[in-house]
């Protein structure tokens, strides 16, 4: 692949789940430019500056949740390409999140087949 | 948070795994109950054990009574998981799996019995999978005690640290929740803090 100022915003309220996601990105995409946030609200906030092309994004969050924010996401950008990285593995909660727009649900923990599964299957790069 | 001997890092990386854990155990519960389960933020904090009294006092109603529910793990983390649920809690959970207004209390220590078998073992069984570690379950021995009594066991003296796990198990249309104690020696802590620093390593790697 190798794609030039792919910007990739990583959303979690753990630093461990944030590195991990990270860690496997760059596996695929070395050059990525990352962008993290600990909660939906900054999440939103960097959405709207960035304009990242991929969000990654937890679902039990404090101040917003990811649920809250993916709404927010996709009124700003109703293209926005957001994959859910949760511990929710409930069908209901799957099913919320994919009605509000997101391209897909992965269940954690995040690993490198799963991130190359949501390159080659759910993101348009 | 008191985080004794635990760094940020290292209760970043634990809170993550009981996130994980967690996930788990709702989504079995769920399946259980046949109803959707709001997940919540677990907070996490290693405390001394003899704090504990103190802890559950903070997680409970001083005037109510409670099932409280212990299961034995052993392994590289070995320690014993207390997991409390209130009566009111118990009898709304009898009610719904026994399908009757007035379940016996059998049936209620039964659904608790469940219950608690299937959110520990989740809990635990997780945990130490995202750990790479095996541990061999206990069965889940129940009581029915006073608020006041819950952490009154001798048997507790013999554990060093309890991980503490506030959280809620919250049902839709079920008002269930519950609380949970982790209880360990500090040889398990000990194999806890270095399972998760190698897996701290590896991501920096």
């Amino acid at each position: 692949m190798g794609f030039v100022n792919l910007k990739i915003l990583v959303v979690d309220d753990s630093k461990l789940a944030r590195l991990s996601v990270i860690k496997a990105v760059k596996n695929l995409e070395p050059s990525a430019d990352f962008f993290e946030a600990e909660n939906g609200a900054i999440a939103v906030e960097i959405f709207k500056k960035e304009m990242p092309r991929v969000v990654f994004l937890d679902l039990t969050m404090p101040v917003m949740n990811g649920y809250e924010a993916l709404v927010e996401i996709m009124k700003i950008d109703p293209d926005a390409q957001v994959i859910v990285i949760s511990a929710d593995i409930q069908p209901e909660a799957r099913e919320r999140i994919m009605l509000s727009g997101a391209k897909n649900m992965c269940p954690k923990p995040i690993n490198d087949e799963k991130m190359q599964s949501i390159f080659i299957n759910d993101l348009i790069i | 948070m008191n985080s004794i001997n635990f760094n940020e890092d290292q209760i970043d990386a634990l809170k993550e795994f009981m996130n994980i854990s967690l996930g788990e155990a709702t989504s079995h519960v769920a399946e259980l109950l046949d109803a959707f389960g709001t997940m919540h933020i677990p907070k996490i904090s290693v405390r001394d054990t003899s704090e504990l009294k103190e802890i559950v006092s903070e997680s409970v109603e001083a005037s109510l009574n409670y099932y409280v529910m212990k299961q034995l793990f052993a392994g590289k983390f070995g320690g014993e998981c207390i997991f409390i649920v209130s009566e009111q809690s118990a009898n709304n959970l009898g009610t719904h799996l026994y399908e009757t207004d007035n379940p016996d209390k059998d049936d209620i220590n039964d659904a608790v019995m469940e219950l608690t078998n299937i959110v520990t073992s989740s809990i635990i069984g997780r945990l130490t999978e995202e750990l790479d570690v095996q541990v061999q379950f206990f069965a889940p021995v129940s009581s029915f005690v006073k608020s006041f009594d819950i952490a009154d066991d001798d048997e507790m003296a013999q554990y060093s640290k309890v991980i503490v796990v506030s959280t809620e198990l919250e049902f839709k249309d079920h008002n269930i929740s519950a609380s949970i104690f982790i209880l360990t020696k500090d040889e398990a802590i000990n194999s806890l803090k270095e399972l998760i620093d190698k897996k701290i390593e590896e991501l920096y790697s």
